[in-house]
């Protein structure tokens, strides 16, 4: 049986982060949660992540801050964002974030789910469940 | 005539005057006409006289008149005697005459000589014209004036008003203008000398009586705003008190001005109303990312659940946590809910011993992340959050919200040019005194023109583009500030990292933490 992908989640709101680590737990992706982007970056520098799903807004360091330091390590990293409220002028939505995807909460973790799993190029599920 | 020589001898042996006229017809008819006439005409003389003064009875010196009577009627008696003695030669009649008109001649010439002096100073009547032509163009210099100051009385567009403070210090209305008739729907003419309390409905009266009262009692002009119920409905109105004195100091007028000032108030308040609007903009963007954080929970438990369910792997412990939480953030929304809702009334609510430090932190929450992406940091920093203020914890946050985005401008404004900025510094402070605290949000978005520094708390002063900013976000913070009796002050400060920046501090008497208490013990 091959590694499961490890999925880091950057979030503040602990309730949120339980219940998308629960939902992707069920699904077969390891997951990890990080209350703010120190914490992600942390994780980052000791742990192999394939994807990142963030919040923007969090204390410390927010997921701007987070995905800029992401990138300069690795270009490549699928970031998936979770905002509750993104302002048009925001660069995110510029190509040079990408493989990047931007979602407004409240998000559907089935849609996040089917997201993560294109980004990570697996075959996509037949059911739902 | 012929005349005997016995005739000649008189019994005292006088000759008739006629004789030494030797009875010439044409001297003696020469001379009886003349001394008739002479006498005629000296009787009438007093006649007239005496006539003049009894009708001018304001004659100064009307008794000279008298004199001047009895000297010409003694005078004129003479010569009808001279006419006698022509033929009767009555001479000691007639010198009796003469020594009483020589008498009368003598006080009439002595009273005259006496009375000279005084007669000298009394006006001629052509002095006397002179000054009634200069009475009569005063008269006129002073009708044309009272004309103008009636003039400007009706036609002023100030609502003016005379009081008279009457002996017993009782007030009445000595006159009101057309324009107060107008501004207040009151009848001058039922007002006119009437008692204030007659005059006017009793809460009226109450509330203008405590004003005169105060006005007469302290000798001093008063300036208030005050809200009447008027015939023309409810009004706010602007008046002025000026005690008039009298020689002795005693208040015994008072001269009133009011401004009818309700629509200013009314147009004020939807400028508070503006404002919030403007704010609206930036609560928007804060409630929808505060309101998505819940929804987002919901949605992610029910998400969740559901996925246990259809795959048989739910147990009735993770049923009730999720059902609990789904509660617990609905409350969050509604909390928030609640906040904008707030947010919107007219009046703000009723003030409150609050932490402004929480109020503080709700403001930043709602724009931290709009600014973030902006790469806009706030920073706070705050020595005591348990300090205590009074006031209205919404309008604070406003006030708050309003330096923020002057701030924001600022530094979006100094990176226009090319300039790194970026930063915003919130630090909140008791005073050592213990009775004050002070906030200030400082800046590194360049600060302002010094000579414009002055105007910044005016109503639309503004420097911004048309559409960008109204100019009132600064006035209605100073409005805030006034009347939770603080005071709030700008100046252009230079930071430690070379940057310069505008701060504004805010000065608010702190109440000390048992009148919280004592408001919770309300609640
Ligand atoms: N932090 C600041 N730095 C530099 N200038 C400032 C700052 N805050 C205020 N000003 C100046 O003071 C003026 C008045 O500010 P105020 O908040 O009253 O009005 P406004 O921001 O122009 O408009 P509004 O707040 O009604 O949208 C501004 O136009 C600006 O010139
Ligand atoms: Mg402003």
């Amino acid at each position: 049986m091959p590694e499961p992908f490890h999925i880091l989640i950057a979030e503040d709101e602990v309730l949120a982060a339980m219940a998308l680590e629960d939902f992707l737990s069920l699904r077969g992706f390891r997951v990890s949660v990080a209350g703010n982007g120190i914490e992600a970056l942390e994780r980052f520098a000791r742990e192999k992540i394939d994807a990142l799903v963030t919040d923007l807004r969090m204390p410390r360091m927010d997921g701007h801050a987070l995905i800029r330091e992401i990138r300069q390590r690795d270009a490549e990293l699928p970031v998936v964002v979770m905002t509750g409220y993104l302002t048009h002028d925001s660069d995110l939505t510029h190509d040079r974030w990408k493989p990047l995807e931007i979602f407004s909460k409240p998000v559907n973790p089935r849609t996040i789910h089917a997201t993560l799993q294109r980004m990570l190029g697996m075959p996509p599920a037949t059911a739902d469940a | 005539m012929a005349t005997g020589f016995d005739e000649l001898l008189d019994p005292n042996g006088f000759v008739p005057h006629g004789v030494c006229l030797l009875w010439r017809p044409d001297i003696l008819a020469l001379h009886i006409a003349s001394d008739t006439l002479i006498g005629l005409s000296y009787f009438s003389i007093p006649l007239a006289l005496l006539y003049f003064v009894h009708r001018r009875r304001d004659l100064v010196f009307g008794w000279v008149a008298l004199l001047f009577a009895i000297f010409i009627v003694a005078c004129g008696t003479t010569h009808l005697l001279a006419v006698w003695t022509l033929w009767n030669p009555d001479y000691l009649l007639e010198g009796v005459v003469k020594a009483i008109t020589a008498l009368a001649s003598l006080a009439t010439a002595a009273t005259l000589w006496w009375l000279m002096p005084r007669l000298l100073v009394l006006p001629s009547p052509k002095e006397l014209e002179r000054t009634n032509t200069a009475l009569e163009r005063e008269i006129a210099v002073r009708r044309q004036a009272e004309s103008r100051y009636s003039s400007f009385f009706n036609n002023l567009a100030e609502a003016l008003f005379i009081v008279e403070v009457r002996p017993d210090g009782d007030f009445a209305y000595e006159a009101i203008n057309p324009a107060l008739a107008r501004a207040t729907g009151l009848n001058p003419e039922q007002l006119r000398g009437r008692r204030v309390r007659d005059a006017l409905s009793p809460e009226v009266a109450d509330a203008v009586l405590g004003r005169y009262s105060q006005c007469r009692d302290t000798g001093e002009s008063i300036d208030y705003e005050e809200v009447l119920s008027l015939p023309v409905g409810q009004r706010v109105f602007h008046t002025m008190l000026v005690p008039m004195k009298d020689a002795n100091g005693r208040v015994v007028q008072l001269l009133g001005s009011g401004r009818d000032v309700t629509e200013r108030r009314r147009l004020q308040e939807e400028m508070v109303q503006t404002s919030k609007l403007a704010t609206l903009g930036t609560l928007a963007a804060g409630m929808a990312h505060e309101m998505s954080q819940p929804l987002n929970i919901i949605r992610l438990w029910a998400e969740n659940i559901l996925a246990r369910l259809r795959g048989n792997a739910l147990d009735p412990d993770r049923v009730d946590r999720a059902l609990t939480l789904v509660i617990d953030q609905t409350e969050r929304m509604a909390r928030l809910i609640d906040h904008v809702r707030t947010f919107g009334r007219r009046d703000g609510g009723s003030t409150q011993v609050f932490h402004p430090v929480t109020c503080i932190n709700s403001a930043i929450d709602l724009v931290r992340h709009q600014y973030a992406l902006e790469d806009i940091e706030i920073v706070e920093r705050a020595a005591s959050t348990d300090l205590l203020v009074d006031g209205r914890p919404l309008e604070l946050e406003q006030l708050i919200l309003n330096l923020f985005s002057n701030a924001r401008d600022a530094i979006l404004a100094l990176r226009g040019a090319g300039r790194a900025a970026g930063r915003i510094m919130v630090d909140v402070s008791g005073e050592q005194d213990g009775h004050t605290m002070a906030i200030q949000v400082t800046d590194d978005g360049g600060g302002i023109d010094p000579a414009l520094l002055p105007r910044i708390f005016d109503p639309f002063f503004t420097t911004k583009e048309v559409g960008q900013g109204a100019g009132l976000g600064l006035s209605i913070g100073y409005g805030i500030v006034d009347r939770m009796g603080g005071r709030i002050d700008a100046a252009n400060v230079d930071l430690e990292d070379g940057h310069r920046g505008l701060r504004i501090t805010i000065i608010l008497p702190s109440q000390p933490a048992s009148s919280l208490d004592r408001e919770l013990s309300h609640a």
